[in-house]
């Protein structure tokens, strides 16, 4: 099978020449036996299966659905990594600063870098926690930051993640899966670990304790349960950190303090690692008829008793509309140019913005600014005419609603088919830890991939796969 | 340890149990079905009794069918037992309490999950009920090795215990309670029909006819057999060696205070029970007052360990 490329492929520059990155991997390639091969792919699945990597798509069926696993690693080498690494920590430290602000005192509204009813209306800005300041100021001590890159030298941020980002476990696993198969192969790079984010992640939440717990602090994982489509997620991280998996019903306020009933009683908890988002965490604050928070749990946390992280309220920066005022937002509280680039955004809400969304439709990819896991958005070049109608006149109902972005040409990367190599886009999810200030990004990340021809769409839930990335160390 | 996690750890093992437990109750009958004993349908009724499902598959069938019964068991989710449906349940509560348990068991138990999926949607083959059995049995056998070779000697390890011997204990009860009359002093109470054929069947209905044979060389019979699923302290399905494994692992969770709780006080009663009544205990109140004891043993740990 000829390899084509197409768009920037990150192997290949044509089908006869390869990228530096990528040499020693397609020489590999040439002398495996492809019988062989299809089978590693399989016993890939299996090895997923086994283990019980699941993750669940919201759909009637109660299936568990394996994401399927690409067995070609993504290469990234130190020097494009080093650029990535101080980009994401300055927009890490950025989004804090800015979360400390939007809760405080407000300078940057008070200096029209930001309009204000973009917070004033966002649901996703939590009024019952101005004036607040969380334990250790820190508000997104986990951030999952998307990246694309569309040429040789550039990574774009696409998104940035700080409500409850996951994947970090599919991260792990994928290496795993990686060293067990092809140890001949990993052994010819230098690649970097990317499984001490649970020691780093154990060592932020210590970190985020509040002020009176003066003992080794008692932490716990809020999940939603096992019907939770990342739940496999939960259960691997907690299992990793040493740390118990709780549910909203393990958990009760009891004289101002949270505990957790054990096998001898009711324990103090000091930290949440919390995978629920904001709404969910307490009926008395937020809703009412929520199972899956603890009645109480926020004047608890007012009164500094508990550490939640990602702290409540944390969701308005990474909103949509938000995310195209980021690179204001670093120039603001740095005083430093933003070292990754934004894609291109469109912002509805503004005038003559809105009026090129609608008269370009069929070339922009339209994004509900607080839609997630790639539901809700208009593929302009892919939509028939009646979508695209349908779709304009949901914008002119509601503009705030909606952000738009020209369709990027997202690079491609080599995946594995019984046919031989064939290229798909992909994108790049990073985790990033804070706490006291300073970032740790894990090397590595997640690689998605669109498993189907020509596609955009990476999202897990919509079909796409992952890849394991390897970020080289020279 | 969380309350919760107590309550899935428990609750996997009961399922585990009860998996193994119905796959040799399955075993035995079908052992008769392939011989076409004149004892077939005794059998039969005696499995579906001993698991309070005969009123449940009656409804649906009018008749006493080897293979439709070995579905019913298998699958049938109007059984609410069913293998399929146990494992599921036993996956379930492993997956709560994924963080308390190996790597090793709970790669066991969802094979176990992965292969029951695979051969128990399509439709069962004749042919390939043994197969299935035995696959199924050395899986769970796998699991308790992993249980035992791969986990951490403490509490976590003893409410998998105590679900194990819980359910066990059950079931040997349930044998038991609904073939008493079998157990009846021979002496007094021969009745018609009544041959060491059903004595057979109620061992291998646990899998334990061939131990029973060698330890009693040879000979059965209803005294001796009552004795071997009672009081036999050695016989790991008896009634005494679970409350005695019971006691061991409450007595480990509770550590120094286990005198002070129900539990513990409970189970130790049930094991004087058995104790005082070695020689005269076949009657039938005797053992639906110990099936009855160890469903508020139960109890007694879900509430003292604060489950759900």
């Amino acid at each position: 099978m000829t390899y084509v490329t197409k768009k920037y492929d990150e192997a290949f520059i044509n089908k006869n020449s390869v990228r530096t990155n990528y040499k020693k991997l397609i020489n590999w390639f040439k002398d495996q036996d492809n019988n062989e091969l299809r089978k590693k792919n399989s016993d890939a699945m299996k090895f997923f299966q086994n283990t019980g990597v699941s993750f669940k798509v919201y759909s009637n069926d109660d299936k568990e659905n394996l994401i399927p696993f690409d067995i070609i690693p993504r290469i990234i080498n130190y020097k494009e990594w080093d650029k990535i690494v101080r980009g994401i920590t300055q927009r890490v430290l950025a989004i804090n600063f800015f979360l400390n602000d939007i809760y405080g005192e407000q300078e940057i509204i008070k200096h029209e870098v930001i309009p204000l009813d973009l917070i004033q209306n966002n649901p996703a800005f939590l009024k019952q926690m101005i004036g607040f300041i969380p334990p250790k100021k820190t508000y997104n001590h986990i951030s999952g930051i998307d990246l694309i890159k569309t040429n040789s030298d550039n990574f774009y941020v696409l998104e940035d993640n700080v409500r409850v980002p996951s994947g970090a476990s599919y991260m792990i696993e994928n290496r795993d899966t990686m060293i067990k198969l092809f140890p001949d192969l990993i052994s010819r790079y230098k690649v970097f670990e990317n499984k001490n984010y649970a020691n780093k992640l154990s060592e932020i939440l210590k970190k985020s304790s509040p002020k009176k717990a003066n003992r080794n602090p008692s932490i716990v994982l809020l999940t939603p349960g096992i019907y939770n489509s990342a739940f496999f997620e939960h259960a691997f991280l907690a299992d990793k950190l040493g740390i118990e998996l709780v549910e909203g019903k393990d958990l009760r306020v009891i004289n101002k303090y949270l505990n957790m009933k054990t096998i001898e009683g009711w324990k103090r908890v000091d930290v949440i690692y919390r995978r629920i988002d904001d709404i969910f965490l307490d009926p008395l604050s937020f809703k009412e008829d929520s199972f899956l928070g603890v009645p109480g749990l926020m004047e608890v946390y007012r009164n500094k008793n508990v550490t939640i992280a990602n702290a409540p309220g944390t969701g308005i920066s990474d909103d949509k509309s938000i995310y195209s005022y980021i690179p204001d937002i670093i120039k603001f509280y740095l005083g430093q140019k933003p070292i990754l680039k934004n894609v291109k955004t469109f912002k509805c809400r503004v005038k003559n913005e809105l009026k090129y969304v609608l008269d370009n439709l069929n070339k922009l990819v339209v994004k509900e600014v607080h839609g997630s896991g790639g539901y809700g958005m208009l593929v302009g070049p892919l939509a028939s005419k009646t979508e695209i109608s349908k779709f304009k006149n949901k914008i002119k109902k509601n503009p705030y609603n909606y952000i738009a972005q020209p369709t990027l040409s997202l690079s491609t990367c080599p995946i594995y088919t019984k046919k031989g190599l064939t290229s798909r886009h992909v994108d790049l999810r990073c985790f990033a830890l804070l706490a006291k200030e300073k970032v740790t990004v894990t090397s590595g990340g997640l690689t998605r991939v669109a498993l189907k021809k020509d596609s955009l769409v990476v999202n897990s839930s919509q079909g796409g796969g992952t890849k394991d990335t390897w970020i080289l160390s020279s | 340890m969380l309350g919760s996690t107590a309550d899935s750890l428990f609750w996997m093992f009961r399922y585990i149990e009860r998996v193994e437990n119905t796959l040799c109750m399955i075993e035995s009958g079908f052992q008769l079905y392939l011989l076409s004993s004149s004892n077939l349908y005794n059998e039969w009724d005696a499995i579906l009794r001993t698991n309070s499902i005969r009123n449940h598959f009656l409804k649906k069938n009018n008749s006493l069918d080897s293979l439709n019964i070995i579905n019913f068991m298998f699958k049938d989710p109007k059984n609410l037992n069913n293998i399929l449906t146990l494992i599921g349940k036993a996956r379930e509560n492993a997956r709560r309490s994924r963080v308390s348990i190996t790597l090793e068991v709970w790669e066991a138990i969802n094979t176990c999950w992965l292969y029951l999926n695979e051969e128990l949607n399509k439709k069962i083959n004749e042919n390939k009920i043994q197969i299935i059995i035995k696959n199924t049995r050395e899986k769970i056998a796998l699991i308790f090795g992993f249980l035992e070779r791969s986990m951490l000697k403490n509490e976590i390890l003893n409410f998998c215990y105590l679900g194990a011997f819980i359910e066990r204990f059950d079931n040997t009860a349930r044998i038991l309670n609904t073939r008493y009359y079998l157990l009846l002093d021979e002496k007094k109470f021969r009745f018609e029909g009544y041959d060491n054929f059903q004595l057979e069947m109620i061992l291998r209905s646990i899998s334990s006819y061939r131990s029973f044979m060698w330890k009693n060389q040879n000979e059965i019979k209803a005294n001796k057999v009552s004795y071997f699923l009672i009081s036999d302290k050695d016989m790991p399905k008896s009634l005494m060696f679970c409350v005695n494994e019971t006691i061991k692992n409450l007595k480990s969770i509770h550590k120094k205070n286990f005198t002070k709780n129900n539990s513990y006080l409970n189970a130790l009663s049930i094991q004087t029970k058995i104790k005082q009544k070695n020689t005269n205990f076949n009657n039938y109140s005797f053992l639906n007052s110990l099936f009855k004891l160890n469903m508020t043993l139960a109890a007694n740990i879900e509430e003292e360990f604060n489950f759900q």
